[in-house]
């Protein structure tokens, strides 16, 4: 494979993982909730476009515009009963209560569809030639819809009223509730839509993953060590840096021989050791400085 | 200086008498054994001690220290491995001399202890939530590490070790292993390295500034708890006579011994203790019948006593305020009871 | 003049391209009371921050008793003998008031062996007596989560002076505290000067007590020194009238 070749595999998967990580770090910026579900909701997203396919041969992009406002309804309620009882807790508890949250849901799903390995055949799962390049078709499906998508949310923070009071409550919570925004609202629509979109990227990517109920550590290690690259709670960061994991992860399977798909966990989580030891602020210094204890 | 107060009245006298009550209870469970117990009766005691060595050691670097660590079952894993090698891998692979359980037993502490100290020298630098990712992916990648390397490791084949069955040792060792953790837990609490602990956890940048070296109270911290928990992992290979991947790392095990120290109440010295027992008890009679469903049940186990008993068994007893369950709900707000 | 005991040379930070501090030079001399005050933003508690090294500079350098400090971590500077506090105050709020004041021991002279013992008798006595110097003995059991803002802002001023340290960085360590009690530490300051040789650099909004207090003053504005001298000058100073004062 040419390093071109090369090159763009890690594009294509690097922009579904800018958008894949946006929710952990919107949640993680505008709440200070450190989310560990974050994978089990890719996860969730996932089984859905699965079942969806399996039950009414849905196409898994289809179900990826489905998924949304029922997972918007989910992240909404759990913000709503129990997370919002935790935001102004510290990280400590956040983490305990999320860790919590991730197994439960791993757990049920692995009841309902026991651990098998599931996986969605997409009639356009090939690939087509452009500029002597081999492009599979669901990864830049993925890469394009995953760039959409980013665009709408970032025009939606930036334009609308909501969008500006998430952004709001975001920068200084305080003020936010003294011009009368309904914080707990706030957040728990925010969280209605990090998970919405969270699961969406799960749907997506149902044709090319293998699903299962504990595949969420995998997404959630890469969420945070995107979010050690490319910082907190922004849209281009979360690209940058979905960006830099995709071709890491893709360039190491490829040269160094060996390692397997399994790279990408310890991929993930040499990336998040050396950024962070060498530089405690991120990559891009957009890391907010984890108040201790706080 | 009217109202100076002699040092000897300023300790709370609870907390300089509490160890003896852990000492009877310690003595009493060494009598055990000779009421005759049945082997299973043993095995369940056994297990019990073993989660309560767990979770108190959790607790030193999880709670005292307040860095979660999600991925704490890695220094069991490399315990029992050390152990399942230097006892039966010796000639082929290593070339040392076969070695006895008690020979091999004191490496599978120090092993995990070094080990402890080469992670802890980058993750520990890692704040909070980062630390506590770092090692759940430690912890993955153990698991798949020691899969690979099949001919130390047996890989997914596991390894047999001498089995050398006599359950009343083992009971003893197992007890002795308790004791010690839990004591060990109580003098630093009363100490001021486990002051300095506590500083560490509430604010890292105060306790750095009023003169304490974070870096080496935290990695001494991290490193003692990654030896006892390396010594339990030992032990448990030797005992359980088998081990492979799945069995040694195994995720109820890891779950388990955060939900005891959880449960009992971070940070507290009798918390890992009550909050092992109390959910041992649990397993044993009653999520036994549903074990399709035991990690669901932590798992939701946690997400409740995060929201309602943040300062878990011994946050409840110590202020004996939960008369009914409709208290629960209430006990949310009140930010000042967490540990 | 003598070397400085804690000086800054040319400090420069900037934070996600605001400077906040450019060029700072600084020197604090054994046994002066120096005072520090410019508008809220101008670079007071970033320099208290670079000074302590909680934060590190981009440029410039820190010497401490004539040594480089530049690349220290925060605890070795504070063993030296360098105390601070925080404008926002920073005491273990689930700890109790006694606990708080034994953490904040001298760490110096420690040996590993001791550290697994419980706080020594001198160390609690020396509690005691700040306790009842800040008069704040009679909330020794209580949790510091629950002492009032000044309480609290007593209570970390007790915790400073744990170590018997020869330089305090007071961040604006009198708001908050009833105007007795402002007087009583005022008063031991000057004590602690005199008597002790004691070096202090505040932060302060309050115009009398550093006027009252201080030898020199050294004026902040966006992040540069503005002007330097004695209180009176200061005052003087149309410059400062303009920035600070804002008439």
């Amino acid at each position: 494979m040419s390093f071109l070749q090369a090159l763009l595999n890690g594009i294509l998967v690097g922009g579904f993982y800018g958008f894949m990580i946006l929710g952990f770090s919107i949640i993680w910026g505008v709440m200070g909730i450190i989310n560990l579900a974050h994978g089990e909701y890719v996860m969730m997203g996932a089984y859905f476009a699965w079942a969806m396919f399996r039950q009414f041969g849905i196409d898994p992009l289809i179900s990826a515009v489905l998924v949304f406002p029922v997972m918007f309804v989910v992240g909404y309620v759990l913000q709503w009963l129990v997370i919002n009882r935790v935001v102004e807790r510290p990280h400590l508890i956040s983490l305990l209560l999320s860790f919590g949250i991730s197994i439960s849901i791993a757990n049920i799903y692995k009841l309902i569809y026991t651990a098998d390995y599931r996986s969605v055949t997409v009639s356009y799962a090939g690939s087509f030639q452009l500029a002597g390049l081999t492009f599979p078709t669901v990864k830049t499906i993925i890469f394009f819809a995953g760039l959409l998508l980013m665009a709408a949310l970032h025009l939606f923070l930036q334009r609308t009223r909501l969008g500006k009071s998430i952004r709001a409550a975001a920068q200084n919570k305080e003020a936010a509730k003294i011009v009368g925004i309904d914080i707990n609202r706030v957040y728990a629509i925010t969280a209605g839509i990090c998970v919405g979109l969270t699961a969406m990227a799960g749907a997506m990517i149902a044709p090319i993953q293998p699903i299962f109920p504990f595949m969420g550590p995998l997404f959630t290690v890469r969420a945070f060590a995107i979010t050690a690259l490319g910082g907190l709670g922004r849209i281009p960061g979360a690209l940058l840096g979905g960006l830099l994991l995709g071709i890491v992860e893709t360039l190491l399977t490829i040269y160094v021989p060996g390692t397997g798909a399994k790279v990408g966990t310890a991929v993930s989580f040499l990336i998040l050791v050396l950024v962070l030891v060498t530089r405690p602020q991120g990559l891009l210094k957009g890391l907010r400085p984890v108040e201790e204890g706080a | 200086m009217s109202r100076f107060t002699p040092p000897s009245a300023s300790e709370n006298p609870v907390r300089r008498y509490d160890i003896w009550l852990w000492v009877i209870l310690v003595l009493l469970a060494a009598l055990y054994p000779f009421t005759q117990p049945t082997t299973a009766r043993l095995l369940i005691a056994i297990q019990m001690f073993m989660l309560i060595t767990l979770a108190s050691n959790w607790n030193l670097i999880g709670g005292m220290t307040g860095y979660v660590d999600f991925g704490h079952l890695t220094f069991f894993g490399i315990g029992a491995y050390t152990v399942g090698i230097l006892m039966t891998r010796s000639g082929e692979v290593i070339f040392a001399p076969q070695l006895s359980f008690w020979q091999a037993w004191p490496f599978s502490g120090l092993t995990a202890m070094l080990f402890a100290l080469t992670l802890g020298a980058a993750t520990l630098r890692l704040k909070g939530p980062y630390f506590s990712i770092a090692m759940l992916a430690t912890l993955l990648a153990m698991r798949e590490i020691v899969r690979l390397f099949t001919p130390l490791t047996g890989g997914g084949g596991g390894l047999d070790l001498p089995p050398e069955l006599n359950r009343i040792q083992e009971y003893y060792i197992a007890l002795g292993l308790m004791a010690l953790s839990v004591g060990l837990m109580w003098w630093i609490r009363n100490s001021e390295f486990g002051l300095s602990l506590l500083a560490i956890r509430e604010d890292e940048i105060g306790a750095e500034m009023r003169g304490i070296n974070t870096t080496l109270h935290k990695t001494t911290a991290f490193a003692l708890s990654a030896f006892l928990t390396g010594l339990v992992g030992g032990f448990w290979a030797w005992q359980n006579t088998y081990i492979d991947p799945d069995v040694v790392f195994f995720e109820p095990r890891n779950l388990e011994m955060i939900m005891a120290a959880v449960l009992g109440g971070l940070g507290t010295v009798w918390g890992p203790p009550l909050g092992a027992a109390v959910l041992y008890w649990l397993r044993e009679f009653f999520w036994n019948r549903f074990l399709f469903a035991h990690l669901l049940g932590l798992g939701l186990m946690l997400i409740f006593v995060v929201l309602f008993l943040p300062g878990g068994l011994v946050g409840l007893l110590q202020k004996g305020r939960v008369t009914s369950v409709l208290d629960l709900w209430r006990l949310q707000p009140a930010h000042e009871e967490e540990t | 003049m003598s070397t400085p005991i804690l000086e800054g040379r040319k400090l420069t930070k900037t934070y996600g391209g605001v400077l906040a501090l450019y060029r700072v030079n600084l020197s604090l001399y054994a046994g002066e009371i120096l005072g520090l005050i410019g508008p809220n933003g101008s670079g007071k508690t970033t320099l208290f921050n670079a000074l302590s090294r909680v934060v590190p500079v981009d440029e410039g350098h820190i010497f401490f008793r004539g040594q480089d400090v530049t690349d220290m971590r925060p605890y070795q500077i504070a063993r030296m003998g360098l105390a601070r506090t925080f404008q926002v105050i920073r005491v273990y709020r689930k700890m109790t008031v006694l606990e708080n004041m034994l953490i904040s021991r001298p760490w110096r002279d420690v040996r590993p062996w001791d550290l697994l013992k419980p706080s020594r008798h001198d160390i609690h006595r020396r509690a005691w007596e700040l306790l009842e110097f800040f008069q704040i003995a009679h909330l020794a059991h209580m949790p510091a989560g629950a002492l009032s803002g000044g309480q609290r802002r007593l209570l970390e001023l007790a915790m400073a002076s744990m170590p018997d340290p020869d330089v305090f960085l007071l961040d604006e360590a009198m708001s908050g505290i009833n105007p007795t009690l402002v007087e009583q530490i005022k008063e031991r300051i000057m004590e602690m000067r005199e008597q002790h040789g004691k070096t202090f650099l505040l932060v302060e909004h309050n115009i009398q007590f550093i006027a009252d207090l201080c030898d020199r003053v050294v004026v902040l504005h966006q992040g540069q020194v503005l002007a330097e001298g004695t209180p009176a000058e200061i005052m003087d100073n149309d410059d400062v009238i303009e920035a600070y004062l804002g008439v």
